[in-house]
Protein backbone atom coordinates (compact mmCIF):
# COMPACT_ATOMS: atom_id res chain seq x y z
CA UNK A 1 0.00 0.00 0.00
CA UNK A 2 1.68 3.51 -0.76
CA UNK A 3 1.78 6.23 2.13
CA UNK A 4 -1.13 8.15 -0.14
CA UNK A 5 -3.28 4.85 0.28
CA UNK A 6 -2.40 4.19 3.78
CA UNK A 7 -2.56 7.89 4.99
CA UNK A 8 -6.29 8.00 3.92
CA UNK A 9 -6.96 4.78 5.51
CA UNK A 10 -5.41 6.40 8.89
CA UNK A 11 -8.06 8.88 8.21
CA UNK A 12 -11.33 6.25 7.42
CA UNK A 13 -10.39 4.59 10.66
CA UNK A 14 -10.08 7.58 12.63
CA UNK A 15 -13.31 8.64 10.70
CA UNK A 16 -15.35 5.86 12.26
CA UNK A 17 -13.18 6.21 15.48
CA UNK A 18 -15.33 9.24 15.80
CA UNK A 19 -18.44 8.70 14.04
CA UNK A 20 -19.45 5.31 15.59
CA UNK A 21 -19.00 6.89 19.44
CA UNK A 22 -20.99 9.77 18.36
CA UNK A 23 -23.65 7.45 16.57
CA UNK A 24 -23.73 4.57 19.12
CA UNK A 25 -27.05 5.17 21.94
CA UNK A 26 -28.97 7.70 19.25
CA UNK A 27 -28.70 5.12 16.27
CA UNK A 28 -29.73 2.42 19.05
CA UNK A 29 -32.03 4.59 21.12
CA UNK A 30 -33.48 2.98 24.05
CA UNK A 31 -32.70 -0.34 23.32
CA UNK A 32 -29.30 -0.59 25.05
CA UNK A 33 -28.02 1.21 28.57
CA UNK A 34 -24.54 1.64 29.64
CA UNK A 35 -23.83 -0.02 33.27
CA UNK A 36 -23.36 3.05 34.91
CA UNK A 37 -19.86 1.90 36.51
CA UNK A 38 -18.36 2.15 32.65
CA UNK A 39 -20.15 5.36 31.84
CA UNK A 40 -18.00 6.70 35.16
CA UNK A 41 -14.71 5.19 34.28
CA UNK A 42 -15.45 6.38 30.32
CA UNK A 43 -15.76 9.89 31.39
CA UNK A 44 -12.15 10.11 32.46
CA UNK A 45 -10.28 8.60 29.17
CA UNK A 46 -10.43 12.21 27.43
CA UNK A 47 -8.80 14.19 30.34
CA UNK A 48 -6.20 11.30 30.47
CA UNK A 49 -5.50 11.00 26.59
CA UNK A 50 -4.91 14.16 26.40
CA UNK A 51 -2.77 14.61 28.96
CA UNK A 52 -0.77 11.92 27.87
CA UNK A 53 -0.51 13.33 24.59
CA UNK A 54 0.88 16.73 25.46
CA UNK A 55 2.96 16.13 28.53
CA UNK A 56 5.98 14.42 26.17
CA UNK A 57 5.62 17.00 23.73
CA UNK A 58 6.21 19.88 26.39
CA UNK A 59 8.31 18.23 29.24
CA UNK A 60 10.52 16.49 26.78
CA UNK A 61 13.29 17.71 24.89
CA UNK A 62 15.58 15.46 22.29
CA UNK A 63 14.64 12.21 24.70
CA UNK A 64 15.31 13.78 28.08
CA UNK A 65 13.27 15.30 30.64
CA UNK A 66 13.88 18.53 30.41
CA UNK A 67 10.79 20.66 32.11
CA UNK A 68 12.18 24.29 31.98
CA UNK A 69 11.85 24.97 28.86
CA UNK A 70 10.20 27.57 26.54
CA UNK A 71 7.32 25.44 25.38
CA UNK A 72 6.72 24.93 29.23
CA UNK A 73 6.63 28.75 29.63
CA UNK A 74 4.01 28.68 26.38
CA UNK A 75 2.27 26.34 28.01
CA UNK A 76 2.14 28.20 31.26
CA UNK A 77 0.83 31.23 29.71
CA UNK A 78 -1.84 29.50 27.64
CA UNK A 79 -3.38 27.74 30.42
CA UNK A 80 -3.46 30.85 32.63
CA UNK A 81 -5.12 32.97 29.98
CA UNK A 82 -7.68 30.27 29.67
CA UNK A 83 -8.35 29.98 33.43
CA UNK A 84 -8.57 33.82 33.68
CA UNK A 85 -10.25 35.31 30.29
CA UNK A 86 -13.09 33.72 28.20
CA UNK A 87 -11.94 35.24 24.72
CA UNK A 88 -11.18 31.69 22.68
CA UNK A 89 -8.23 33.62 20.97
CA UNK A 90 -6.12 34.62 23.66
CA UNK A 91 -4.34 31.17 24.77
CA UNK A 92 -2.87 30.50 21.81
CA UNK A 93 -1.84 34.43 21.41
CA UNK A 94 -0.61 34.26 24.99
CA UNK A 95 1.42 30.64 24.16
CA UNK A 96 2.96 31.46 21.39
CA UNK A 97 4.31 34.85 21.73
CA UNK A 98 6.10 33.70 25.06
CA UNK A 99 7.36 30.46 23.13
CA UNK A 100 8.81 32.73 20.22
CA UNK A 101 9.39 35.45 22.55
CA UNK A 102 12.01 33.09 24.77
CA UNK A 103 13.15 31.42 21.81
CA UNK A 104 14.05 35.24 20.58
CA UNK A 105 15.64 35.86 23.90
CA UNK A 106 18.14 32.62 24.59
CA UNK A 107 18.77 32.66 20.79
CA UNK A 108 17.60 29.30 20.32
CA UNK B 1 -49.34 30.99 7.02
CA UNK B 2 -47.74 29.11 10.16
CA UNK B 3 -44.06 28.26 10.29
CA UNK B 4 -43.59 24.41 10.22
CA UNK B 5 -42.52 22.73 13.71
CA UNK B 6 -39.45 21.78 11.96
CA UNK B 7 -38.41 25.86 10.84
CA UNK B 8 -39.28 26.91 14.08
CA UNK B 9 -37.33 24.69 15.85
CA UNK B 10 -34.41 25.61 13.61
CA UNK B 11 -34.17 28.98 14.03
CA UNK B 12 -34.45 28.38 17.99
CA UNK B 13 -31.79 26.77 17.79
CA UNK B 14 -29.52 28.36 15.86
CA UNK B 15 -30.23 31.37 17.42
CA UNK B 16 -29.41 29.57 20.74
CA UNK B 17 -25.95 27.55 19.71
CA UNK B 18 -25.03 31.32 17.76
CA UNK B 19 -23.07 32.91 20.37
CA UNK B 20 -21.29 30.01 21.37
CA UNK B 21 -20.47 29.12 18.07
CA UNK B 22 -17.62 31.68 17.77
CA UNK B 23 -15.30 29.47 20.34
CA UNK B 24 -15.49 26.87 16.89
CA UNK B 25 -13.29 29.38 15.06
CA UNK B 26 -9.81 29.61 16.38
CA UNK B 27 -10.09 25.66 16.96
CA UNK B 28 -10.80 25.27 13.21
CA UNK B 29 -8.48 27.23 11.78
CA UNK B 30 -5.53 25.63 14.31
CA UNK B 31 -6.32 22.35 13.24
CA UNK B 32 -6.14 23.89 9.64
CA UNK B 33 -2.31 25.11 10.71
CA UNK B 34 -1.62 22.04 12.25
CA UNK B 35 -2.59 19.70 9.57
CA UNK B 36 -0.24 21.53 7.18
CA UNK B 37 2.42 21.87 10.09
CA UNK B 38 2.31 18.23 10.59
CA UNK B 39 3.34 17.63 7.24
CA UNK B 40 -0.07 17.13 4.88
CA UNK B 41 -1.01 18.22 1.58
CA UNK B 42 -3.93 20.90 1.41
CA UNK B 43 -5.98 18.30 -0.36
CA UNK B 44 -5.07 15.62 2.25
CA UNK B 45 -6.01 18.16 5.37
CA UNK B 46 -9.56 19.09 3.65
CA UNK B 47 -10.11 15.29 3.12
CA UNK B 48 -9.23 14.57 6.75
CA UNK B 49 -11.36 17.75 7.89
CA UNK B 50 -14.38 16.36 6.08
CA UNK B 51 -14.07 12.48 7.25
CA UNK B 52 -13.34 13.11 10.67
CA UNK B 53 -14.72 16.28 11.56
CA UNK B 54 -13.58 16.27 15.42
CA UNK B 55 -11.48 18.29 16.26
CA UNK B 56 -9.66 17.13 19.50
CA UNK B 57 -9.26 13.32 17.56
CA UNK B 58 -7.66 15.24 14.71
CA UNK B 59 -5.15 17.35 16.88
CA UNK B 60 -4.91 14.40 19.11
CA UNK B 61 -3.86 12.28 16.60
CA UNK B 62 -1.40 14.06 14.11
CA UNK B 63 1.81 14.21 16.46
CA UNK B 64 1.09 9.96 15.58
CA UNK B 65 0.52 10.59 12.15
CA UNK B 66 3.51 12.83 11.78
CA UNK B 67 5.94 10.55 14.23
CA UNK B 68 4.74 7.55 11.61
CA UNK B 69 3.51 5.75 14.51
CA UNK B 70 1.43 2.14 13.87
CA UNK B 71 -2.06 2.24 12.63
CA UNK B 72 -3.46 0.46 15.21
CA UNK B 73 -2.26 3.35 18.06
CA UNK B 74 -3.39 6.22 15.82
CA UNK B 75 -7.04 4.38 15.95
CA UNK B 76 -7.15 3.26 19.62
CA UNK B 77 -5.80 7.17 20.68
CA UNK B 78 -8.73 8.30 18.27
CA UNK B 79 -10.93 6.13 20.53
CA UNK B 80 -10.14 6.77 23.99
CA UNK B 81 -10.48 10.71 22.93
CA UNK B 82 -13.74 10.04 21.53
CA UNK B 83 -15.19 8.16 24.02
CA UNK B 84 -16.95 11.02 25.76
CA UNK B 85 -19.41 10.77 22.99
CA UNK B 86 -20.46 7.56 23.62
CA UNK B 87 -21.99 9.05 27.47
CA UNK B 88 -23.37 12.12 25.57
CA UNK B 89 -24.77 9.58 22.83
CA UNK B 90 -26.47 8.03 25.32
CA UNK B 91 -27.51 10.87 26.98
CA UNK B 92 -29.08 13.00 24.29
CA UNK B 93 -30.61 9.45 22.52
CA UNK B 94 -34.07 10.46 23.89
CA UNK B 95 -33.82 13.59 22.10
CA UNK B 96 -34.20 11.75 18.58
CA UNK B 97 -37.53 9.46 19.30
CA UNK B 98 -39.26 9.20 16.56
CA UNK B 99 -36.63 9.94 14.18
CA UNK B 100 -35.80 6.84 11.44
CA UNK B 101 -32.22 5.31 11.74
CA UNK B 102 -30.97 7.17 8.27
CA UNK B 103 -31.18 10.45 10.09
CA UNK B 104 -30.21 9.03 13.17
CA UNK B 105 -26.49 8.12 11.58
CA UNK B 106 -26.66 11.59 10.52
CA UNK B 107 -27.13 13.22 13.80
CA UNK B 108 -24.52 10.95 15.13
CA UNK B 109 -21.87 11.79 12.58
CA UNK B 110 -22.99 15.56 13.58
CA UNK B 111 -22.47 15.42 17.54
CA UNK B 112 -20.05 17.53 18.87
CA UNK B 113 -19.50 18.99 22.28
CA UNK B 114 -21.12 22.39 22.55
CA UNK B 115 -24.36 21.42 20.51
CA UNK B 116 -24.62 18.48 22.72
CA UNK B 117 -24.39 21.09 25.65
CA UNK B 118 -26.44 23.56 23.88
CA UNK B 119 -29.48 21.72 23.28
CA UNK B 120 -29.57 18.49 25.89
CA UNK B 121 -32.30 19.73 28.18
CA UNK B 122 -34.54 21.31 25.16
CA UNK B 123 -34.43 18.27 23.17
CA UNK B 124 -35.28 15.85 25.78
CA UNK B 125 -38.23 18.06 27.16
CA UNK B 126 -40.38 19.05 23.54
CA UNK B 127 -42.92 16.33 22.01
CA UNK B 128 -43.33 17.47 18.39
CA UNK B 129 -40.11 15.01 16.69
CA UNK B 130 -39.96 17.67 13.84
CA UNK B 131 -39.10 20.85 16.11
CA UNK B 132 -36.53 18.76 17.29
CA UNK B 133 -34.76 17.71 14.72
CA UNK B 134 -34.96 21.02 13.68
CA UNK B 135 -33.69 22.55 16.92
CA UNK B 136 -31.04 19.96 17.06
CA UNK B 137 -29.69 19.96 12.93
CA UNK B 138 -29.55 23.75 12.24
CA UNK B 139 -27.02 24.31 15.41
CA UNK B 140 -25.30 21.22 14.10
CA UNK B 141 -25.06 21.90 10.85
CA UNK B 142 -23.74 25.99 11.12
CA UNK B 143 -21.13 24.27 13.65
CA UNK B 144 -20.40 21.17 10.58
CA UNK B 145 -19.87 24.64 8.34
CA UNK B 146 -17.90 26.68 9.91
CA UNK B 147 -15.75 24.01 11.21
CA UNK B 148 -14.98 23.24 7.20
CA UNK B 149 -14.49 27.02 6.00
CA UNK B 150 -12.33 28.48 9.20
CA UNK B 151 -9.85 25.11 8.66
CA UNK B 152 -9.56 26.04 4.92
CA UNK B 153 -8.50 29.59 5.99
CA UNK B 154 -6.19 27.59 8.75
CA UNK B 155 -5.20 25.57 6.01
CA UNK B 156 -3.81 28.47 3.74
CA UNK B 157 -2.88 30.76 6.21
CA UNK B 158 -0.64 28.09 7.30
CA UNK B 159 1.57 27.72 3.86
CA UNK B 160 2.15 31.77 4.17
CA UNK B 161 3.47 31.22 8.10
CA UNK B 162 7.12 30.96 8.11
CA UNK B 163 8.45 27.19 9.35
CA UNK B 164 10.75 28.70 12.66
CA UNK B 165 7.27 30.43 13.81
CA UNK B 166 6.34 26.68 15.61
CA UNK B 167 2.68 26.74 13.97
CA UNK B 168 2.60 22.92 15.43
CA UNK B 169 2.57 24.31 19.22
CA UNK B 170 -0.64 25.56 18.24
CA UNK B 171 -2.14 22.27 18.35
CA UNK B 172 -0.85 21.64 22.17
CA UNK B 173 -2.21 24.57 23.53
CA UNK B 174 -5.19 23.84 21.76
CA UNK B 175 -5.41 20.27 23.28
CA UNK B 176 -4.20 21.78 26.80
CA UNK B 177 -7.02 24.15 26.73
CA UNK B 178 -9.67 21.84 26.22
CA UNK B 179 -8.05 20.23 29.36
CA UNK B 180 -8.49 23.25 31.37
CA UNK B 181 -12.45 23.19 31.77
CA UNK B 182 -11.97 19.08 32.24
CA UNK B 183 -9.63 19.21 35.27
CA UNK B 184 -11.46 21.93 37.21
CA UNK B 185 -12.46 18.68 38.55
CA UNK B 186 -10.50 17.15 41.24
CA UNK B 187 -11.02 13.53 39.93
CA UNK B 188 -10.22 14.20 36.30
CA UNK B 189 -7.13 16.84 37.65
CA UNK B 190 -5.80 13.67 39.12
CA UNK B 191 -6.67 11.59 36.05
CA UNK B 192 -4.70 14.05 33.60
CA UNK B 193 -1.63 14.54 36.30
CA UNK B 194 -1.01 10.89 36.54
CA UNK B 195 -1.75 9.92 32.65
CA UNK B 196 0.56 12.89 31.88
CA UNK B 197 3.37 11.79 34.43
CA UNK B 198 2.90 8.35 33.33
CA UNK B 199 3.29 9.19 29.34
CA UNK B 200 6.59 10.62 30.37
CA UNK B 201 7.81 8.41 32.32
CA UNK B 202 7.24 5.81 29.19
CA UNK B 203 8.54 7.86 26.53
CA UNK B 204 11.03 5.21 25.57
CA UNK B 205 9.02 2.35 25.50
CA UNK B 206 8.73 1.37 21.58
CA UNK B 207 5.68 2.13 19.30
CA UNK B 208 4.39 4.94 21.44
CA UNK B 209 2.70 1.82 23.64
CA UNK B 210 3.62 3.88 26.32
CA UNK B 211 0.70 6.73 25.56
CA UNK B 212 -2.02 3.24 26.19
CA UNK B 213 -0.69 2.68 29.09
CA UNK B 214 -0.77 6.25 30.30
CA UNK B 215 -3.94 6.67 29.28
CA UNK B 216 -5.20 3.59 30.96
CA UNK B 217 -3.46 4.28 34.08
CA UNK B 218 -4.70 7.86 33.95
CA UNK B 219 -8.03 6.76 33.65
CA UNK B 220 -7.93 3.99 36.56
CA UNK B 221 -6.51 6.60 38.89
CA UNK B 222 -9.43 9.27 38.32
CA UNK B 223 -11.62 6.34 39.13
CA UNK B 224 -10.09 5.74 42.45
CA UNK B 225 -9.90 9.42 43.13
CA UNK B 226 -13.65 9.84 42.43
CA UNK B 227 -13.86 6.61 44.96
CA UNK B 228 -11.65 7.89 47.49
CA UNK B 229 -13.33 11.85 47.57
CA UNK B 230 -16.88 10.18 47.85
CA UNK B 231 -15.64 8.05 50.65
CA UNK B 232 -14.47 11.37 52.38
CA UNK B 233 -17.70 12.90 51.99
CA UNK B 234 -19.63 9.81 53.92
CA UNK B 235 -17.27 9.46 56.38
Amino acid sequence: MSAEAALWLTFILIGLATTLPRASFIVLGGRVRLPSVVQRALRYAPAAALAAIVAPDVLVVGGDFMPLNPKLAGVVAAVAAALLWRNPWLPFIAGMAVLLGLRALLGG
Amino acid sequence: MPVSPFRAGAREGFFAFLPLSVGLIPWAMVTGMAMISTGLTPTQAMGMNLIVFAGTAQLGTLPLIGAGAPLWLIVVTALALNLRFIIFSAAIAQGFRGVGTPLRWYCGHLLTDGVFACCLEKLLKVDDRRWRLGYYLAPSIWSWALWQVFALIGVFAAGSIPKHWSLEFMASIALLVLLVPLAKQRPMLVAALTSGATAVLLRGVPLRLGLIVAIVVGIMAGFAAEHWSKRGETA
